[in-house]
Formats: structure tokens, C-alpha cells, sequence
């Protein structure tokens, strides 16, 4: 098969002495189509070309996306397995380095039992690796101790689809559908910014007369282009829904039919959402009643509607709650499982799909398995020829990892793709953790934030240094192609767990020579499960322009409509929820007046170690500020481009003010992609939810004093 | 005067005409009155006549340009004001040493391009002085007895040297040292043109491409004519002198012509600074929309007459000029305009409403609420 | 070729692809040549994207006293020509819509090209082929046509009801003609 895959009629600038060589970024969950051009001889690379034919983006990319290709050989690349010494890192060999993880692997677990040791992974790696990070940390280490950065993620958004709809798909329907639907009800979501590249096709849905109902508390360049921008406070998402079914149950708008055959407590439901009557809404979530009416009259009159949500509402303490009920307006109206219409949640990391399905989580295994259900545990343990006594139990949460920490049981760290010094909340907490490890390893291949914590750095190879698949937000499993050789001595991540493995003894288990060997043993370990990959293969991904999983068999088609017939739910029907009003964890007080929430900027992503690490993206946002309504401003006697300093509960930090009336006057919001003293993720409350563990960075009570 | 320019058709074949006499008038004194002509370089010397000609026609073309005529216009008067004397002075040795011998702006696009030019540059001058002089006869050596060289000049006899000297060494080579800084400079020229994919995105062959090929062969002719006879004992002499002769007659006659024309035009550079730079490296003159300094005064009022010379109406309602913002403000003018927004309602505590429905640009035009309940009606 | 880019400033979503794009163009040096603005960012998020309109008689070339902005066959306008620039930047102040860049170190201006090296083998310039939003679009003249017939039908299905006095605004904005 070509490295280069386009269509017969599209053209590509192809320049002498270059080829062209198809894949997809390596930041979000849109996984935009591209081509990366490389010189033929040298085979260094030269830049990036769009994949016009990609079909989920078209060829289009956000500046990330197009500068991405600049981080391959970049300058600050760790090309050397780093050693601290005194304090400072110096280069060592491998053959050091693994020595040296070896020796304190096995002190500590002899000293402390197995699981002194744990494995914190990331998922902006490809699904072999993903799967692999989980039965490292269980059969290369022996350990209960793994979990991921999707715990501040999208890890609400998994625990309340699988406890609505049974199964935890991003998105129920395929990405190019959206053109056709009628009506986008997006919460949460600043589209614009974080995953631009689905800004055309809404457009293509508007140019057709669509409308779109977006629920933010700052009008940002999604909420700027809506016909109803609900401007709702911070932590009230789960009000705003059970208000929006209010409504669509009062004024007729549900899909009877459908609820009854499809939906189970829809009664329930009923008696729930009761109490929340316009007036009621109004008052909790401070958006007009007007705007609310108007709001479900357009919802509930669209025949096809998408309710769309993202970290906005996942990353609350709430953020189970407020999906099942946002994925319950889309049931009364009776849309998942048809064309054009369903629920989407907007995937964050690149592979967030997929790597939260394989067994990265603390009590999940591959395929969406369960490590609590003896049956899932045996098969799997027969996967991995262990016997199932062997498996460990559930460990705990990424966050609550740190709270291990501070006990004293866990004694090692080693994070894989990962930067929680800068995105875990309640920064000081964490980086006290890092600081009481006896030994921390990070694998990764910029020195990042929590690199710089580590006793030693191993260097990997980056997206484009190594092949395989991910998941894009749609469920689309997609191939993502070497396109040169590792730079320096840096190494793919299943080759260092390979290695480890083998000094720990499970070389039988491990002692992988390609990624296909991977890819193979993994799909096999999804066979049967709910996200089930085994009838997938690299070829049938080249020719079908991805597979979307469930696909079972290789002669099955895919799935890129979910739920068409039922749901996967023991008995085929979706749950609708109870919810009733709870408040955000942290209120506004008269000591913290003001919300402060957090998000995105459009020119970095994630913790930034990359994104800051490129220039033209560098330039055009090269540090964090606080964003506010002038009213706000004139209270503290503040103007534009003003020190203030935020303090919450837990620290403070100072910023630059920036003003603009395109905020709620009662919130600020500050970008969270810098670490150090600049991560506002020393601010973030790291209260979690009782079901996804996943925190609350989207909702605290903040003090603002001018500096 | 102006009777004289009258019985020409035209000032360019007026000046032209006087270049001619200078050149014939100089020729004449330096042959001694012909009697020492090279009936053999012939081929030089009326190739150099149009090359004269063409210079001037060209030149004077150019000053026809109301853009260069303009500043040309403000640079003479400027050149006449007692009271900037100092600072003409100073634009015009900036510009000689920094913009003309040292090209310190084309290094700063690297250093690979600074070198590559200025041995074109520089080996291509030397080369042009030493070929004029040696055709129309303006200097040449003289052997005074065997042990002394004299170099004569307009047929005005100057300084003597030692054959064996190392100033002799110096002068008879001086050809063969322009020449090899050209052909250092053309390989160099040549291999970017072929590496450098970038720069065959607008390159045109016959504009780019052919002045270098046209160099290289007068230059290696010249060079290999040097080591016939210098090395081969005179092989090959007389033909290699013919062809020599002849890439110089098309290098000379393509000259004024094509790429090359901008050798003569860059002394222009000098008016940058001499006109425009009220203060060194700063703007002085405020934008009328957010007072930004963007420019001076001189220069706008030179653009709105070159501008207004030829048709160009960016008057705005207000009496102002396009060309009075700066072009931040300028931008933002052609978006407003184009959004129906020139003057945009303030919000109050919101912001403005900018989703206007996508169908047409404006703020604060909403979709008409008829729009929104269009289904229930239809449903019903 | 009939081309022309479209632009939709409303539809602008301020993400500046297009100017990380442009850096990724043939000939352009990393520097990017179009640009992305806010209106006003105190009053909204609103940006609009601006590039150059290739004029067929552009004012820019006409006020440079050097004779240095070449026009191609296809109607480009390109950057001065970096033997004949003297460096006055006469161009940036004539231009009326404030397009030309200078770049006062290595003393020349650049502009938008249109990625002559793309748009001559008829494949969309950088900044049309990712523009995320589709605020920038290098489409044919008639699809340019239809599209503007198809807003004023949908204006109407939408209640808008134009009238002779204010139908130009009913209609969205179209240049940068790559034709002739």
C-alpha cells in the first residue's frame, strides 16, 4: 500500500524532489487529514500539504495543525536518555538508564510490594500504545496502580454515555452528517477554538438553513454565530438541561414513540424535571427566560438535531450528571441512532477515543472491558497468557493516584505521554507528589514540565517517528504513518516497554519486533468487547478511509451510526436520568466572589509542550491572561493589560487583564496551556466526581486583587 | 534650450544625442584623433554606443513614470535647499556605502545571497570600467623603455611602473580578478537557481535566468581567452576571441534591457532617506483614525499626487484620504465598509451582536423571528 | 482558469491558520503575508481574515517610483521585485486597502501572491485550502455566482425581506478576481 493515499481528480502540490506521505495530525480528536512532505533524499522533513480529500476534514487544519509538522525535528528534542545527577540531567546511555529503572523497580517492589510502583498514561498516542501502557503497568509491573490523562478529559463524558446508552462512542453518528442536520445544541463546547476544523461543516448546515443553540458562559467564536447563545454560569449545565426537558415534555416536543419503545424511567425523568420551570432555570444558571424558551422551541421544532458538549460540561463535578442529561434531550426527541441527528462529545486528545477504551483506565481492560467482571478478566488474562489470578485489581483515579502518593503507597511513577504538572489541578499538590517519589521515570520527547520531576527522562519518538492507528472523535479508527526515521536515539514507547519488560522478567509477554505484532494481539484483546476492534486491519483503514469501530468481523462493515436498533444496555433500552440541582463544589463567597473557569486557546493544545515549543503559535499567544467583562474591570479599577491576582482557596498567581464584553460580568476565564507559575491549574479545584473522578476545572471561587 | 529640445522628437533622443557626441568627442582625443584606433574591436565599440543609448533612452523612460518623476521631483528640490544640506549629504553616503558598495541589505537576506551578488555585482562593474576604457581607447599601456610601463589616460601619459611589479601584476590582471569574482558569483547564482525550489515559484527564464547564462559565457570566454595565451601558447586564440566578442556585443546590447537595468536606477535609493526620513528608522506623521505614526507628510502628499495624477480616487466622504490612515486602519475601513458597518452600534453590557444570520454581513441583524417558528407551521 | 476567492468576513473564526499556512507557502520566506484582525475585541470576538484583492490596475504598483510590482498573465500582483525595490514603501500607503508588508531589514515588501506557485497548477492557495471555517473559499466564478443568488433566495425563505434602498446588504461581498 502507498504511502501517499489520494483520490483519482485531486490535485496536490507536488514539489521536485519531494514525496508526499498521508496521515493525520497529532493533536486533537478531529485528527485532521494531512500530508507531510519530506525530501526524498535526505529524508528530512519539509513541510506540510493539505489532504483534500480527507473526508472528515476536507484539507482544512487550525494553525496548529498546520505547524504541527514542526515539531518533529525540532531543536529541543531529547534525543539522549536523560540521568539526574545533583539535580541536573545529564545524557546517559540506554543501557544506564534501563539499569538504573531496573534497580529501583525491583528494590521497591521488594521492599514495598508490587504495587509501589504505577504507570500514569496519556492518549495522545496511538491505540497500540495506549493498549500496551495498561499491560505494562499490569503484567510487565504487576501493578493495580495505572490510570490516564483522561481523567481530565473526557472521562465524564465515558461514565455518562455508558450509563445512558451502554456504550461510550464519542460520537453516535459520522462527522459528515452534520451537514444535513437542522438544529445544534452545543454546551460547553468552544468549537471555534478547539476543534475548528468542525466549524465547516455547521456552516455547510447553516448555509442550509440550520440553527445553532450554544450554551457558554463567554460568547466565544462558536457562541458569536449562534441564534440563541445561552450565557449560563459556570457548574449550572445540569439545571440548563433539566430546564430544556422542562420544556421540550411541556410543550409537546417528545418523541413518544421512540421514548417508550427505546427509553427506560422516562416517568421518573418527568417527576424530576418538574420543579424546573423557566423562572426556576433562570434564576439558577442567570440566562434570560426568554432565551431559554427560545431556545427549546428551536430545539424541540428541529426534526433532526445534534446535541453537542465538551469539557465545558465533562469537567465538573458533576460532569457524569449533566451528560446523561444532555444525551437525554437528545433521546425525548427521539434523534440517536438516525441519520443526521444523535449526541457528540468533542474528544480532546488526539486518540481520547480510542485510548480510553484499551485499558489505560484503573479498572478498565481492552474493548471497553471491565477488570471488576471475572469474565472479561479471564479472557483477557488468556490474551495476555497470564493466569486471571495473576491480573490486579482496580487501582485508583489519575488524580487520586496523588493522594496515594502522599501515603506512601505508591513509591514510582512513571508517566507515558503525559504532563500533569501542569494539567492536573491543584498544581502544588502534584508537584509535592512528584517531589515525595523515591524514583519517577518519564517517557517523552520535549523536557516537559513533569519531565523536570523525573530522575530519568527516556526520549520517544514523536507521531510522525513511528505507525499506527487511533480513534478520531467520530469512533473512526484511522492510520497514522512513519514518515521518518527516530531522531537521535529516541526510541517508540512500545520499544521501552519492551525493554523494561525485559529486565523485569516478562519477556514472554512482551518482546514485541513490529507494531503490526501489536496491532494483531490487540485487536484480539478487543474481540468480543463493547469497543471491538478485531475485524480492523491497516489495509481495510487505507481503503474504506477508516473503519469505525464496533466492527467484529473483517467482512463486517463498520459502525458509523450507533444505536440504530438498541442500545447496549443490558436490556437494549437507554436509562434516562434523575438529576436534581446540586451546586458546584465551590460557590461564590464573599471572601472568592467571582467564577473563575478555564479552557483553550486556539493556538495551543493541551499542556502546551508542544504548542509553545512553535514559533508562529508562540508569537501569537505567548502567555496566559484573564479575560473579563469591563463592568467587572471597573469594580476593581482595572483596565486593559492591568496585573491582577487570582486566588483561590488553594494558591494565586498573577496575569494580565484582558477586557471584552463577550464574557459573563461575574466570571473570568483563564487559558490553561503554561506551566510553572503560569498554570492556572494552581487555581483549579480538584474536587471529583463520584463516578468519573474526573475534576472539577471548569467551576471555582476566586479572590481578584489589582496588583 | 527649450528651442533645442524642440528640434528633437523627443527629450530621450535629446540626451541621447549628446551622450553620442560626449562618446565620439571622448574617443576622438583618446585615439589622437582616430589615428590609434582597433579597427579590430569595432564589435566593442558599437556595442558600447547602444549601450550608451539604451542606458539613456531607458532611464528617461523611466523618469516619465509619474511615481519616479514625482520623487525625483522632490529629491532635486530638496537637493537645492541650502537648509538640508547636511542631511542630503549624509543619505547620500549612506546609501553609496551602505545600499550601493557594501549591499549590506541583500546580506542580511542571507549571507550566501550577500556574497553571490556582490561578486556579480562588483566583478561586473570592474569588468564594465575596464572594458570601456580599454575599447574607447581612455587608457592603455605604454612600454616607455624595456624596464618601464606607462599607463596612458586620454591620451595623457601618467603614472609609470616596473613590468615585473607587483602594481604592474595588479593592473594588466585586473580583468582576469573582475572576471573570476564573477564566475564565483555566477556558480553561486546559478546553483541557487537550481536547488532553491522557492525561487522558481515567479522566476521567468528569459528575465532571470538569461543575464546569468549570458554573463557566464562572456566570463569564461574571457577567461579562457586569458589562458590560451597565457598557458596554451595562443591555441585556439582567434576563435575564442570572436566568440568572446561576441557574447560581449549581447551582453552590452541586452543591458539596458532587461534584468540588469537596475544597476543603474539603485543611486535612487539615496531618496529614501533624503526625502522621507524626517527622523532615522521613524514614522512621524499620525494615522487620522487611531493616531499611530505610520509615515511623514512629504511622502503621503507625494503618494496622493501620484496617485491623483493617475486617476486613482480614494477620496473618502469626509474629504479625508485613503492614504491618511495607516494601513491597520485602512483594513479595518475596507471590512467595515464591506460588513455595512461604518459606524457600529455600541452595546452596552453585551457585545455587540455580530451574527447577523450568516446570510448577510451587518451587526445586529438578526433572523427574522418568523424564521424560527416556520416549522411548527409546517409540521401542523 | 476562472477562479476567485471568496471571502465571508462574519464566517472568520480568528483561529489564523491562514497565516501559519501562508508561512508554509513557496516563496514566502516564513513570513506570513495575509492578515486576521479583531474588529474590536472590548465590543466581540468578531476577526475578519484580509488579503490582497489583485487589482487589475493596482494602485501599488502605480506609486512605486521603481517600477518594481510586477502584474503576471493570470492577473497576480506580486511582491516587488527584490533587484528594483528601493525601499520607499510609496506601495504600502498607496495600496487603499493597507495590504503591502515591508520588511525594513532586508529592505524589500512583500505581499500576498495568491501561492502563484499553487494557484497556476489551479490547486487552492494555502490559506483557502485549511481556512477551517470557510471564511476564505478559492472557488469558480460561477459557483461564486450561484452562491450569492442562493444567500438572497435563503434571506427571503428567512423573513428578510430587502428592499430597493438596502438589497446590497442582503448581498455577501466577493473579490480577489483570479481571472480575466
Amino acid at each position: 500500500m502507498s504511502e501517499f493515499i489520494v483520490k483519482k481528480d485531486v490535485k496536490n502540490l507536488h514539489h521536485e524532489g519531494e514525496k508526499l506521505i498521508s496521515t493525520h495530525c497529532c493533536y486533537c480528536g478531529m485528527q485532521c487529514g494531512m500530508h507531510i512532505r519530506v525530501n526524498e533524499k535526505t529524508g528530512a522533513i519539509a513541510g506540510v500539504e493539505p489532504r483534500y480529500d480527507w473526508p472528515v476534514t476536507l484539507g482544512k487544519m487550525c494553525p496548529k495543525g498546520v505547524t504541527a509538522y514542526q515539531t518533529i525535528d525540532h531543536e529541543e528534542r531529547i534525543t539522549k536518555p536523560l540521568i539526574k545527577k545533583d539535580g541536573q540531567f545529564v545524557e546517559a546511555s540506554w543501557e544506564e538508564a534501563l539499569d538504573l529503572i531496573e534497580k529501583n523497580y525491583k528494590r521497591l517492589q521488594a521492599d514495598y510490594g508490587k504495587d509501589a510502583l504505577s504507570v500514569f498514561g496519556g492518549v495522545s498516542m496511538t491505540n497500540e500504545k495506549c493498549y500496551l501502557v495498561g499491560k505494562y503497568a499490569r503484567v510487565g509491573l504487576g501493578t493495580r496502580f495505572v490510570d490516564y490523562n483522561g481523567r481530565f478529559c473526557m472521562s465524564s463524558a465515558a461514565g455518562g454515555f455508558m450509563k445512558t446508552l451502554g456504550t461510550d462512542r464519542g460520537s453516535t453518528l459520522p462527522w459528515p452528517e452534520l451537514e444535513h442536520t437542522d438544529c445544534f445544541f452545543m454546551s460547553g463546547t468552544n468549537t471555534a477554538e478547539c476543534h475548528p476544523t468542525t466549524i465547516q461543516w455547521l456552516w455547510k448546515a447553516r448555509d442550509k438553513g440550520a440553527k445553532m443553540i450554544v450554551a457558554d458562559p463567554r460568547e466565544t467564536p462558536t457562541a458569536r454565530i449562534a441564534d440563541v447563545h445561552l450565557d449560563l454560569k459556570a457548574g449550572t449545565d445540569s439545571a440548563l438541561a433539566n430546564g430544556m426537558m422542562h420544556l421540550l415534555i411541556r410543550e409537546g416536543y417528545v418523541d413518544h414513540e421512540y421514548v417508550s419503545e427505546r427509553c427506560n424511567n422516562y416517568e421518573d425523568l418527568k417527576k424530576s424535571v418538574e420543579p424546573f420551570t423557566p423562572a426556576y432555570t433562570a434564576e439558577i444558571t442567570g440566562v434570560s427566560e426568554e432565551k431559554i424558551l427560545k431556545a427549546a422551541h428551536i430545539y424541540g421544532q428541529s426534526p433532526r438535531s445534534v446535541v453537542m458538549f465538551a469539557r465545558g460540561v465533562e469537567q465538573q463535578a458533576k460532569g457524569v450528571d449533566n451528560v446523561t442529561l444532555y444525551t437525554s434531550m437528545a433521546l425525548l426527541r427521539g434523534q440517536i441512532g438516525k441519520f443526521a441527528a444523535g449526541v457528540a462529545t468533542f474528544t480532546g486528545q488526539g486518540n481520547g477515543q480510542g485510548g480510553r477504551e484499551h485499558g489505560q483506565k484503573s479498572d478498565a481492560l481492552p474493548g471497553y472491558r471491565k477488570i471488576d467482571n471475572p469474565e472479561h478478566v479471564k479472557y483477557v488474562s488468556s490474551v495476555w497468557g497470564i493466569e486471571p489470578e495473576e491480573m490486579p485489581k482496580a487501582g485508583v483515579s489519575a488524580y487520586e493516584m496523588f493522594d496515594e502518593i502522599q501515603r506512601g503507597n505508591i513509591r514510582s511513577m512513571h508517566v507515558i505521554c503525559s504532563n500533569p504538572a501542569v494539567s492536573a489541578p491543584n498544581n502544588e499538590y502534584i508537584w509535592d507528589g512528584f517531589n515525595k517519589l523515591d524514583f519517577m521515570v518519564v517517557s517523552d520527547f520535549f523536557l516537559s514540565e513533569t519531565a523536570e520531576f523525573a530522575d530519568v527522562v527516556l526520549p520517544v519518538t514523536s507521531w510522525a517517528e513511528d505507525e499506527g492507528t487511533t480513534t478520531n472523535l467520530e469512533g473512526r479508527v484511522i492510520r497514522i504513518r512513519k514518515v521518518k526515521d527516530p531522531i537521535g536515539e529516541s526510541q517508540p514507547d512500545w520499544e521501552i516497554i519492551n525493554r523494561i519488560t525485559e529486565r523485569m522478567g516478562k519477556k514472554e509477554h512482551f518482546g514485541y519486533e513490529n507494531v503490526q505484532q501489536i496491532f494483531d494481539e490487540f485487536r484480539l484483546a478487543t474481540k468480543g468487547g463493547k469497543a471491538d476492534y478485531y475485524g480492523i486491519t491497516y489495509d481495510r483503514i487505507d481503503n474504506e478511509e477508516g473503519v469505525f469501530w464496533p466492527c467484529p468481523s473483517e467482512d463486517h462493515p463498520g459502525t458509523p451510526t450507533m444505536f440504530k436498533e438498541k442500545f447496549d444496555t443490558p436490556d437494549g433500552k437507554a436509562n434516562l436520568p434523575s438529576v436534581p440541582w446540586h451546586e458546584p463544589d465551590e460557590v461564590p463567597t464573599d471572601e472568592y466572589p467571582v467564577t473563575l473557569t478555564t479552557g483553550r486557546v486556539v493556538f495551543h493544545y493541551l499542556s502546551g509542550t508542544q504548542t509553545r515549543r512553535i514559533s508562529f503559535l508562540n508569537e501569537k499567544c505567548p502567555e496566559p491572561f484573564v479575560e473579563m467583562h469591563p463592568e467587572m474591570a471597573s469594580q476593581y479599577n482595572l483596565s486593559d493589560g492591568d496585573e491582577v491576582k487570582l486566588t483561590t482557596k488553594r494558591s494565586s498567581m498573577k496575569l494580565d487583564v484582558k477586557l471584552t464584553k463577550a464574557i459573563r460580568s461575574d466570571h473570568v476565564f483563564v487559558p490553561y496551556h503554561w506551566g510553572k507559575e503560569l498554570s492556572v491549574n494552581l487555581l483549579t479545584n480538584p474536587a471529583l466526581d463520584p463516578t468519573s473522578r474526573m475534576p472539577e476545572f471548569k467551576v471555582c471561587a476566586v479572590k481578584i486583587e489589582k496588583v | 534650450m527649450e528651442r533645442l529640445e524642440r528640434s528633437f522628437y523627443s527629450k530621450a533622443s535629446m540626451y541621447s544625442f549628446v551622450v553620442v557626441l560626449i562618446l565620439f568627442f571622448l574617443l576622438w582625443i583618446a585615439t589622437g584623433q582616430f589615428s590609434k584606433m582597433k579597427w579590430a574591436s569595432s564589435g566593442y565599440i558599437i556595442s558600447s554606443f547602444i549601450f550608451f543609448i539604451g542606458i539613456t533612452v531607458r532611464i528617461c523612460a523611466w523618469l516619465i513614470r509619474p511615481a519616479t518623476h514625482q520623487v525625483m521631483k522632490r529629491s532635486l528640490k530638496n537637493l537645492r535647499k541650502k537648509s538640508r544640506k547636511k542631511r542630503n549629504v549624509r543619505a547620500m553616503l549612506k546609501t553609496a556605502v551602505d545600499n550601493i558598495i557594501l549591499q549590506k541589505f541583500i546580506f542580511k537576506r542571507g549571507w550566501y545571497r550577500g556574497l553571490q551578488h556582490f561578486f556579480i555585482a562588483w566583478g561586473c562593474l570592474l569588468s564594465l570600467a575596464i572594458t570601456f576604457g580599454l575599447v574607447f581607447n581612455w587608457f592603455y599601456f605604454d612600454l616607455v623603455d624595456p624596464q618601464t610601463y606607462q599607463i596612458i589616460v586620454l591620451s595623457i601619459p601618467t603614472i609609470t611602473m616596473h613590468p615585473d611589479g607587483f602594481l604592474a601584476f595588479i593592473s594588466y590582471n585586473a580583468l582576469n580578478f573582475s572576471s573570476i569574482m564573477l564566475l564565483v558569483g555566477l556558480i553561486m547564482a546559478i546553483s541557487r537557481r537550481i536547488n532553491n525550489h522557492d525561487t522558481k515559484v515567479t522566476q521567468r527564464a528569459e528575465f532571470d535566468l538569461f543575464p546569468l547564462y549570458l554573463l557566464l559565457a562572456v566570463t569564461v570566454s574571457g577567461l579562457l581567452l586569458t589562458l590560451s595565451y597565457k598557458f596554451l601558447g595562443g591555441f585556439m586564440h582567434s576563435p575564442m576571441a570572436l566568440v568572446h566578442q561576441a557574447t560581449v556585443v549581447i551582453f552590452l546590447v541586452y543591458f539596458p534591457f532587461g534584468k540588469l537595468f537596475h544597476l543603474p536606477i539603485r543611486p535612487m535609493a539615496t531618496s529614501v532617506p533624503m526625502n522621507y526620513w524626517e527622523e532615522e528608522g521613524a514614522d512621524t506623521r499620525p494615522c487620522k483614525k487611531c493616531g499611530d505614526t505610520y509615515s511623514n507628510d512629504d511622502q503621503i502628499a507625494d503618494v496622493k499626487e501620484i496617485l491623483g495624477q493617475q486617476a486613482f480616487d480614494l477620496q473618502m466622504e469626509d474629504g479625508t484620504y485613503l492614504s491618511d490612515y495607516c494601513p491597520a486602519c485602512r483594513r479595518r475601513i475596507r471590512v467595515m465598509t464591506h460588513l455595512n458597518m461604518d459606524a457600529p452600534i455600541q452595546g452596552a453590557g453585551e457585545p455587540v451582536m455580530t451574527n447577523n444570520g450568516i446570510h448577510m454581513p451587518g451587526f445586529g441583524r438578526e433572523r427574522d423571528e418568523s424564521f424560527y417558528n416556520k416549522k411548527e407551521t409546517e409540521e401542523s | 482558469m476562472n477562479k476567485v476567492m471568496y471571502l465571508e468576513f462574519e464566517r472568520c473564526i480568528g483561529c489564523r491558520a491562514c497565516q501559519a499556512a501562508c508561512r508554509e507557502c513557496g516563496d514566502h520566506d516564513g513570513k506570513e503575508r495575509n492578515y486576521v484582525e479583531y474588529v474590536d475585541f472590548m465590543e466581540s470576538r468578531q476577526t475578519y481574515p484580509m488579503m490582497c484583492m489583485q487589482c487589475t490596475d493596482p494602485a501599488c504598483a502605480r506609486v512605486c517610483p521603481a517600477n518594481a510590482i510586477q502584474i503576471t498573465e493570470e492577473g497576480v500582483v506580486l511582491s516587488a521585485m527584490e533587484e528594483k525595490c528601493i525601499g520607499c514603501r510609496n506601495c504600502t500607503f498607496g495600496c487603499p486597502f493597507g495590504i503591502p508588508k515591508f520588511d525594513f531589514e532586508e529592505n524589500k515588501m512583500y505581499k500576498c501572491d495568491m501561492c502563484y506557485d499553487r494557484t497556476q497548477h489551479d490547486i487552492s492557495p494555502m490559506c483557502a485550502s485549511v481556512c477551517p471555517s470557510d471564511a476564505i473559499r478559492f472557488i469558480d466564478f460561477e459557483e461564486m455566482q450561484e452562491l450569492r443568488r442562493r444567500r438572497t433566495q435563503l434571506n427571503l425563505v428567512e423573513g428578510k425581506k430587502p428592499t430597493e434602498q438596502d438589497k446590497w446588504q442582503y448581498v455577501p461581498e466577493f473579490f480577489g478576481v483570479y481571472s480575466d
